[in-house]
């Protein structure tokens, strides 16, 4: 299986790669650790001076090796999965803190990515089967319409209308305050009802793009030649479209669906921000403005693993979904 | 300094304000926030808490920089001083005096105990100051940098300092005092984060959960049957301010500190009888010029800077006509009218003149030459201003600044970098000009001390938080010991005076504006909120003003 000790090679050195990135990047960021503590603390009114400097000081311990040495550490770090102790959350360690987020947003933009791509996927194999017709020009409209939406936008008018004027939904958060996260039922409940906007803002504004290029997929296989040799047969209009057609036309969209379930894990910023969502999203605003590098390592790591690992399932599918990927090894 | 505050004031997203703009005089949701009014005594008092994302961090550690807002209603200390005016509101001490200028001694109450019934002694406030000694890391306001020496006596405790500081006091006034039979123990109280606190304030911790705890009534503390509420909620806030304000205007909280934009229409309008709000000025929002570069070094220079500008439109486009333009004596108006200099022509105001700019420029060898300033070697004038990319007050402001600098002639380039890099940028002092806050402790000597003492003036590239413009005065320093050193209230007025004229005159930072403290409250469950006609404290909720609003209520 030469094909795939490729893509294993090529596995292990884009990892390598982008450990060290994952490293360098967050490094490369002008102030240090002390000055965005003060960012922090200014910004909750508490006044500057040279006292509060030097305490912080002494409380990050800021990194005073060579950034060889922490080089050296960070690797050590990954190998034994201690990440240190994140400057934001002293108190807990790092992966505690991102176990904490993760499931939040894995939930909330797992669903949403699934839903939409479905959902997407079907309506662009619907507009592309008619294409040209009443159907296809709906869809398409309607999709660059919500499509064209920034989604943090989008998902202030929600807040607006639906929380704000109406109180149908929460204004924040991922459940109610004062509540602790359990498997309850009217936890779990709760917890659903605070993730709807949230969701329909991420569902509205990424349906589109799995529309649009399914139906481009749809229109660029119904050209072939198989397709009217299979209308021409005689088949049934529905087997020609998903059997015939949009087998074919949904490879593209898998490679875009593998990558889009890495990004998951990234989260949403803003949408996670504008929704006070307690995911992933936010603990990476938290730990960019923070300049946090022990969080901020440990979260592009997890980040740039999910969208490896989504990468490579997905090459590993394509030997399945595609006999010509077979075929050439 | 704290004026800085604004900032997150200031995070207004433009959409949010549109939105609030348009809609909310036309809205008609009631707020349902409060309904867990409990049935013995007060009620619960919901006041806006600590930003939590993802979630809180449970961190009740009153000496940490990292605590919950809420620490402050479980840990009193000596007093509070107002930041209004540095009036005192005592709490575990009963008053203060200077047996000499160099020796301060605070009387501890009689009969106060700790939560878990322990009697708190004067040694349990000796304790306290020598875990800071101990800790440089807990010593965030540099208590021992001017302390030599903290000793118990009787119900007294006397602070002996280095050299005479006499506003001091109020720093050692407002530091927490911790139980020394729970701390004695503790491994290391820089990262202990005291999860089942026990205090001497008037509230305890009743629970904690991710985004939200609550406080409840301390029976055990010493002035109980005075405090209204039973208990106290803290509801986090979210990261995005467009968020926070949708939240603030939908009423759920008795007490809020927020920028919102058209205030009348989105929140006071929603419910006329309960809304309220108190918008004071709580700092001076000003240009620094960095002093040890050229032409901002030359007084003429800056002269003619602050007279090219017109602070009322400065202020109008910072903070949407909510605060005026600033006195240039540093001192801030209204609150601190009794310190005003007499002999400062229209109380320190300075407004916009180009002609009398123009000769401040050509007195410093800038000439208008084919629309630049031109100086003597030739080149034209620039500068390039720093503000923090989130302070959108500071980013309006600056933005103004350059409009009308650009109109005489200076060359002005705008630079938003995050908070860390302008940070960086200024306290290292290689920045042309930043914007910054100015004073707001409610102590002229304070502000005026760490702004221009020459002392802080670190060379270029050591990091200085205070005095980063890097001015130098031996004047001022001068009238900044006098005023350290005086406990007569003539000698202090007339130094005091004296730092207005040379600040007014001098120009070490170009002042502009007001910085808002956004106090939002309701009188739907508690009454006794401070305001412009009960000024007795900042409404700000984010430092013992909190201790000392809370302990002022009454039940509505």
């Amino acid at each position: 299986m030469g094909y795939i000790l490729r893509k294993v090679v090529l596995f292990i050195i884009t990892l390598w790669a982008a450990i060290t990135l994952v490293f360098i990047l967050p490094r490369l960021m002008p102030g240090s650790p002390v000055d965005a503590a003060l960012g922090k603390l200014a910004s909750a009114g508490v006044p500057i001076t040279n006292a509060e400097r030097a305490a912080i000081e002494a409380q990050l311990g800021a990194p005073h090796t060579s950034l060889l040495a922490q080089y050296g550490d960070y690797w050590n770090s990954i190998a034994t999965l201690r990440f240190g102790t994140s400057y934001s959350f002293p108190s807990q360690t790092v992966a505690h803190t991102i176990g904490v987020a993760l499931p939040w947003t894995v939930f909330l933009v797992g669903t949403t990515t699934v839903l939409a791509f479905i959902i997407g996927t079907l309506l662009g194999v619907y507009a592309g089967w008619h294409r040209a017709k009443l159907a296809d020009s709906s869809v398409t409209i309607g999709a660059t319409f919500f499509g064209a939406f920034p989604p943090f936008w989008l998902g202030l008018l929600l807040l607006y209308w639906l929380s704000f004027k109406y109180g149908w939904f929460p204004i924040k958060g991922g459940y109610d305050p004062g509540t602790t996260p359990n498997w309850s039922l009217s936890f779990v409940g709760d917890a659903l009802y605070h993730s709807v906007l949230p969701g329909l803002t991420l569902a509205i504004t990424t349906l589109s793009g799995w529309v649009f290029g399914m139906r481009n997929n749809m229109i660029n296989t119904l050209g072939e030649d198989y397709v009217t040799f299979a209308e021409a047969n005689g088949l049934r209009s529905r087997t020609v479209a998903m059997l015939y057609a949009a087998r074919n036309a949904l490879l593209p969209n898998v490679t875009a669906f593998g990558l889009a379930l890495g990004a998951l894990i990234g989260g949403t910023v803003l949408v996670e921000g504008v929704y006070s969502y307690p995911g992933v999203g936010n603990l990476l605003y938290l730990a960019v403005t923070n300049h946090d590098f022990p969080l901020m390592q440990a979260l592009f790591l997890v980040i740039t693993l999910s969208m490896l690992v989504a990468i490579f399932i997905v090459d590993l599918l394509y030997v399945r979904l595609d006999p010509r990927v077979r075929s050439s090894t | 300094m704290r004026s800085l505050s604004r900032t997150r004031a200031a995070a207004v997203s433009a959409c949010a304000v549109a939105v609030l703009a348009a809609g909310a005089s036309a809205c008609s949701n009631n707020s349902p926030g409060n309904s867990a009014g409990s049935s013995s005594g007060g009620g619960t008092l919901t006041i806006q808490g600590d930003a939590g994302n993802p979630t809180l961090v449970e961190n009740f550690n009153p000496l940490s920089s990292a605590e919950l807002g809420g620490t402050r209603l479980i840990y009193a200390p000596l007093e509070t001083v107002s930041s209004v005016n540095g009036g005192y509101t005592p709490f575990l001490a009963t008053g203060y005096k200077f047996t000499s200028p160099t020796t301060l001694v605070y009387t501890i109450r009689q009969g106060v105990q700790w939560s878990d019934g322990t009697p708190l002694t004067p040694a349990d406030v000796v304790f306290t100051f020598d875990l800071l000694k101990k800790h440089t890391a807990l010593d965030a306001n540099g208590i021992w940098s001017q302390v030599t020496a903290v000793s118990a006596a009787g119900s007294n405790v006397t602070f002996t300092f280095k050299a005479p500081d006499v506003p001091f006091a109020a720093t050692i006034a407002q530091t927490p005092i911790v139980p020394k039979h729970i701390w004695s123990t503790v491994a290391n109280p820089v990262t202990f984060t005291n999860t089942h606190p026990v205090g001497d304030g008037p509230f305890m911790l009743g629970s904690f959960a991710p985004t939200q705890y609550t406080l409840t009534k301390n029976t055990k503390y010493w002035g109980a049957s005075k405090i209204a509420p039973s208990s106290v909620v803290f509801p986090a806030q979210s990261t995005s301010q467009s968020t926070n304000q949708l939240d603030v205007s939908s009423g759920q909280f008795d007490w809020a500190y927020q920028f919102l934009p058209d205030i009348q229409r989105t929140y006071v309008n929603r419910d006329p009888a309960t809304n309220h709000y108190w918008f004071p000025p709580g700092g001076t929002i000003g240009l620094y010029l960095n002093l040890t570069q050229a032409p901002y070094n030359n007084v003429n220079f800056r002269q003619g800077i602050s007279l090219a500008l017109n602070r009322a439109t400065i202020a109008k486009k910072a903070v949407n006509g909510y605060m005026p333009a600033a006195s240039t004596s540093g001192i801030i108006l209204p609150n601190e009218q009794q310190w005003l200099s007499p002999s400062l022509p229209d109380q320190g105001m300075v407004s916009q003149n180009i002609p009398a700019a123009m000769a401040a420029f050509a007195k410093a060898g800038y000439k208008l030459s084919g629309g630049k300033l031109v100086g003597p070697n030739g080149t034209q004038a620039t500068m390039t201003i720093v503000q923090p990319n989130n302070f959108t007050d500071w980013v309006a402001a600056a933005t103004e600044i350059s409009t009308e600098l650009g109109k005489v002639g200076i060359k002005v380039s705008l630079d938003e970098p995050q908070y860390a890099q302008y940070s960086q940028t200024t306290q290292s002092g290689t920045f042309n000009a930043a914007m910054g806050g100015f004073g707001g402790t409610g102590i002229p000597y304070n502000d005026y001390n760490l702004a221009l003492n020459s002392t802080y003036a670190a060379p270029v590239h050591t990091p200085t938080a205070n005095n980063f413009e890097r001015y130098s005065n031996p004047a001022v320093n001068q009238a900044l010991a006098t005023l350290a050193a005086t406990t007569s209230p003539s000698a202090e007025k007339q130094a005091t005076d004296r730092l207005e004229t040379m600040m007014y005159q001098n120009l070490p930072i170009v002042l502009l504006y007001y910085g808002g403290s956004w106090g939002i409250f309701s009188t739907k469950h508690f009454t006794g909120w401070p305001s412009a006609s009960d000024p007795y404290t900042l409404p700000t909720p984010y430092n013992y003003a909190l201790l000392t609003v809370v302990t002022h209520l009454v039940k509505a």
